[in-house]
């Protein structure tokens, strides 16, 4: 017994000190292929599938069996979605929404990190713990009243209701923290002396040494406001002020059937984000853990 | 007029460094008294934040709470304060517990999270396991292709999958094409009340697992190498080192998987509110607490009754967290 383990060991000290030998190919690694051919499919067949078919006609998205392909390419689901002029003011309406919580949230909460990881100020423990223990109140209790709020402010209905509570987010504002506070204190500290201000320290300073960080921000910010449906179902009352998730609801209720012009419409949603995945990918996966991982 | 901007620029140079070197000083030793007016910045900074923190996080989840012991409707009466009325009312209707939409509601939410929960985060963990710990291990461009096609699904919005979906899911649509491949016949999934909710748990599966995979990832990279070898040249089998070293070492982020996956499944709304006519069917079998807080909220225009509901809704999350927080993760429970 004793003797095969030290056999091992010598086996596995030999194996480090060699490198990485190459195991001979095994059973194991069938499977991991297998897996891997698997979840590819799984992950990405929907939405090949989905694409390909927005460019079905009615008849062949529901044809039995499926084809992959069209049988005949057609434009006339997009054609007919973007000669809807409510489709095209939903979209505007949701860029407007996602691109205004991205800039102010990005500003604001950087602002607000940049005063709590790096001034000094009574009440900055509080305001810190407070943000930490709010990333753990759930929608649910904030959603009615806030639409209450909303209500007797007199800005339901407006881009407003969107925007500001978004403007400022508390999860956003620890992931600046977090990045913020790893910087060298020198670099205030000579821009201190040299008499700048501390909006131009922040701004000439601080922001470009972040901007892993504003990028990440900035991104999932998008991606929340460019997807939210339910806060905008609450606090908006009329369609022409719908943002592209809530028109797509009630495009849905107006083609229940039209699998075709449903899945087209859905490609205007996702497709963007798609886009930016591919251009920012790594801030992407950055922004959605970087901080719960890092810590 | 013409000397004036000149003059004091000279005649300040010495001085700048004096006054900065003093400012330095300060700052260095004033710790938390600061430096002047260093408090009033900060605040300035903060202003925005502090804002919708205190309006639309702090000051409504009070307003929330405070709302639920009161009766309120919009555009016809004062709002009325009557106590515990509205939680006398749902815990009422636990008697008659199957003609209650709330109460169906909370069952058909606790399947629908251990569910989608459990597969899940098993799912994430076989995902990210792959992709770390396999054949993959030493090809980080290969592994790196494979991490952005399985993180694809996460970036669907919950809207998009669902319309898609309502396309796969109707009864000659995809799903049942491909079970009939194997001679299975297929439900009517959204028609049929015991696979409605089924139907949407594997859309939600699809769509979260790779988010958390992320999660899993980044941990497993932080793990020493060194552990597992040692416990391979222990004669550990790779089964074994996994499940003896690695998983212990990741209760961390299981709990912080799980605990993202019971919060978020527990809000369940807009696949629900997409995919099911009427909504919350067929029989209610989809029927979530969000979808019942609003309807009574926005379709009966019981604001204070819906408050109570999401009170209760949050302390059951809450425990739920605390529990499982318990049972993961136990070194950081105390």
């Amino acid at each position: 017994m004793a003797q095969v383990q030290t056999q091992t060991r010598a086996q596995a000290v030999a194996r480090t000190s060699e490198g990485r030998k190459k195991r001979p190919f095994a059973w194991f690694n069938i499977i991991v292929y297998i897996f891997l051919a698997i979840f590819t499919i799984s992950a990405l067949g929907p939405l090949i599938f989905s694409f390909l078919s927005s460019f079905k006609t009615f008849h062949d998205v529901l044809a039995i069996p499926p084809t992959l392909f069209p049988q005949t390419w057609t434009w006339d689901n997009y054609v007919k979605i973007t000669s809807d002029s409510a489709f095209l003011r939903w979209i505007l309406n949701a860029f407007i929404y996602a691109v205004g919580a991205m800039i102010l949230n990005t500003l604001f909460s950087a602002m607000a990190g940049y005063a709590l990881s790096r001034l000094q100020f009574p009440g900055k423990e509080t305001i810190f713990l407070l943000t930490l223990a709010v990333m753990m109140i759930p929608l649910t209790v904030t959603l009615i009243p806030k639409f209450l709020v909303m209500n007797s402010l007199h800005l339901v209905n407006t881009y407003f209701a969107l925007l500001i509570p978004a403007m400022a987010q508390p999860f956003s504002v620890f992931l600046m923290v977090q990045f913020m506070k790893g910087l060298p204190k020198e670099l205030e500290e000579s821009a201190f002396i040299d008499g700048a201000s501390r909006w131009r320290t922040f701004y000439q300073i601080i922001l470009p040494l972040v901007r892993p960080a504003l990028v990440a921000v900035a991104i999932v910010t998008f991606q929340g406001a460019w997807n939210d449906f339910l806060w905008p179902l609450v606090v908006l009352g009329t369609r022409d002020m719908y943002t592209l998730p809530l028109g797509l609801y009630f495009f849905k209720s107006a083609h229940y059937t039209e699998y075709n012009l449903l899945i087209a419409g859905s490609m205007f949603n996702t497709i963007p984000i798609i886009i930016l995945f591919f251009i920012f990918q790594r801030y992407f996966i950055e922004g959605a853990t970087g901080s719960a991982v890092k810590g | 007029m013409a000397t004036q901007p000149v003059t004091p620029s000279v005649a300040s140079a010495p001085p700048i460094t004096a006054e900065g070197r003093r400012r330095l000083g300060r700052g260095l030793g004033g710790g938390s008294k600061g430096r002047p007016g260093e408090t009033l910045a900060a605040y300035l900074f903060l202003l925005p934040y502090l804002t919708v923190l205190g309006v639309f996080i702090v000051f409504v989840s009070l307003y929330g709470i405070g709302l639920s012991l009161f009766k309120v409707d919009i555009g016809f009466s004062v709002p009325q304060f009557i106590g515990t009325h509205n939680y006398e009312v749902i815990f009422n209707q636990l008697s008659d517990f199957a003609n209650s939409d709330f109460w169906t509601s909370m069952i058909n939410i606790i399947k629908f999270v251990v569910v989608i929960v459990t597969v899940q985060t098993i799912l994430a963990l076989v995902l990210a396991v792959l992709l770390q710990n396999s054949i993959l291990k030493n090809r980080s461009t290969l592994r790196g292709m494979f991490r952005t096609i399985f993180y694809i699904p996460s970036l669907t919005s919950s809207v998009a999958v669902s319309l898609i979906f309502l396309w796969f899911y109707n009864p000659n649509g995809l799903f049942n094409y491909l079970l009939s491949l194997v001679h299975i016949p297929g439900p009517q999934w959204l028609q049929d009340p015991n696979f409605a909710l089924p139907a949407i748990m594997i859309l939600n599966i699809w769509t979260t697992s790779a988010a958390f995979m992320i999660y899993f990832m980044a941990a497993l990279q932080d793990i020493p190498k060194e552990l597992v070898e040692a416990a391979e040249v222990d004669g550990a089998n790779r089964f074994q080192s996994f499940w003896n070293v690695t998983v212990p070492l990741l209760r961390p982020s299981i709990f912080l998987v799980v605990a993202l996956g019971t919060i978020g499944g527990f809000q369940m709304f807009d696949q629900v509110f997409f995919m099911t006519q009427p909504l919350g069917g067929p029989l209610n079998s989809t029927l979530t607490p969000m979808v019942e807080i609003y309807n009574v909220a926005f379709s009966d225009n019981h604001f204070g009754l819906a408050a109570a509901m999401s009170v209760i809704l949050f302390v059951v999350i809450f425990i739920v967290t605390i529990i499982q927080r318990r049972f993961i993760d136990p070194s950081t429970s105390q």
